[in-house]
């Protein structure tokens, strides 16, 4: 119960303090059995006006990936397996198949980048593997 | 606009936001929070028992918060809990002054945030030169292309952007001097949700801040005597 008094907190004395400073940035990548790294989430090269439209009604993918990005930043704060399993639960239902699943959080920043976290790796799909 | 006409056009508005994000999460298969947030919305919309509808959409939110332990949406989940949070608390409210309190404070964080977004900005040089702007085409997650990327380098239009951004949000408390003003203010205010929406996916945004409108209009004309038989200024 604190927990959640404490998750409301926010919503009923908010900081408003959007954007206040442009921090490292996470993209999640993800590989299956090992393979090659593999970015989780991605973003087409263009977006008409026609689809930006349909999006300011429609837009659960990429409302998906902003919690991803949400996500990779609290695991980065404060590690704990909600987001583990919330990060392997969506990549697991975007890809599909079965395997042994990793997934690493790698922050961007104006200079470059640097893999901060990397998961153990998590079986999905068919159980028992 | 009256009291009355303010609660349930807020009624309306957040309840087209909880329906559009509900009706997102539906699609992903999540059933147990959204498929009663769905119904419940509407029957608010429609105007059926609004005072019990309203508590039992703020009781969802908290089961969501708890979901997803935090919001799935950042700020914009935040809005529009608040925004119920007002709603529930001015239909059980023992009076009028209470309920005519609870509207405000909806309506004062509802300005807070575009002048807080302004003064936070306003205090950092990044986002003085127009960097931070850069930094956020360039490198950050939310721009909705590849090819937006490429603004990162346009960096006289960025600083631009930027200052249009911190003005307006720092002056926005200024248009509760004027109706005309606040309209002019909150219609450019939803230009600028919209542009965030074409620009980083930031729709379910457009949808909690528009849905606070109401009771800002309400509450200028509140403040100013405009509105109300015994002004408060």
């Amino acid at each position: 119960m604190l927990r959640l008094v404490l998750l409301y907190l926010p919503a009923l004395f908010p900081s408003w303090r959007f954007f206040m400073e442009v921090g490292p940035s996470p993209r999640v990548e993800y590989r299956v059995d090992g393979g090659p790294w593999r970015a989780a989430t991605g973003r087409p090269l263009r977006v008409g006006p026609g689809a930006m439209l349909r999006r300011l009604f429609w837009n659960p993918d990429w409302n998906e990936t902003l919690f991803l990005v949400s996500c990779a930043e609290r695991l980065v704060e404060e590690p704990t397996p909600h987001s583990v399993e919330e990060i392997r639960a969506r990549i697991a239902r975007r890809i599909g198949g079965a395997g042994v699943l990793e997934f690493r959080l790698v922050f961007h920043v104006r200079d470059g980048a640097s893999v901060e976290f990397q998961s153990a790796p998590l079986a999905f799909g068919a159980p028992g593997r | 606009m009256s009291f009355e006409a303010a609660l349930r056009m807020t009624e309306i508005l957040v309840s087209l936001a909880l329906i559009q994000r509900g009706a997102e999460h539906l699609a992903r298969g999540e059933w147990r929070i959204f498929g009663p947030q769905v119904v419940v919305a509407l029957a608010l919309m429609a105007g059926v028992w609004p005072g019990i509808a309203v508590w039992v959409l703020w009781a969802l939110g908290l089961w969501q918060l708890h979901r997803f332990q935090g919001p799935y949406n950042g700020g914009s989940d935040k809005m529009v809990l608040l925004t119920l949070t007002c709603l529930a608390i001015a239909h059980a409210a023992p009076s009028r002054l209470w309920a005519e309190m609870a509207l405000s404070y909806l309506a004062v964080q509802l300005a807070l945030s575009y002048f807080i977004s302004g003064w936070v900005k306003l205090r950092n040089p990044d986002w003085r030169s127009g960097r931070a702007l850069s930094d956020v085409f360039a490198f950050s997650a939310y721009p909705v292309s590849e090819g937006l990327r490429a603004l990162a380098g346009r960096r006289r239009l960025l600083w631009l952007c930027s200052w249009a951004v911190i003005l307006f949000e720092v002056a926005f408390p200024l248009a509760l001097t004027q109706q005309a003003a606040l309209a002019v203010a909150l219609g450019v205010a939803a230009l600028f949700h919209l542009s965030n929406a074409c620009f980083f996916g930031l729709n379910r945004f457009v949808w909690a801040w528009i849905g606070a409108y109401p009771a800002l209009l309400w509450f200028q004309l509140r403040i100013t005597g405009q509105g109300a038989e015994f002004p408060l200024l």
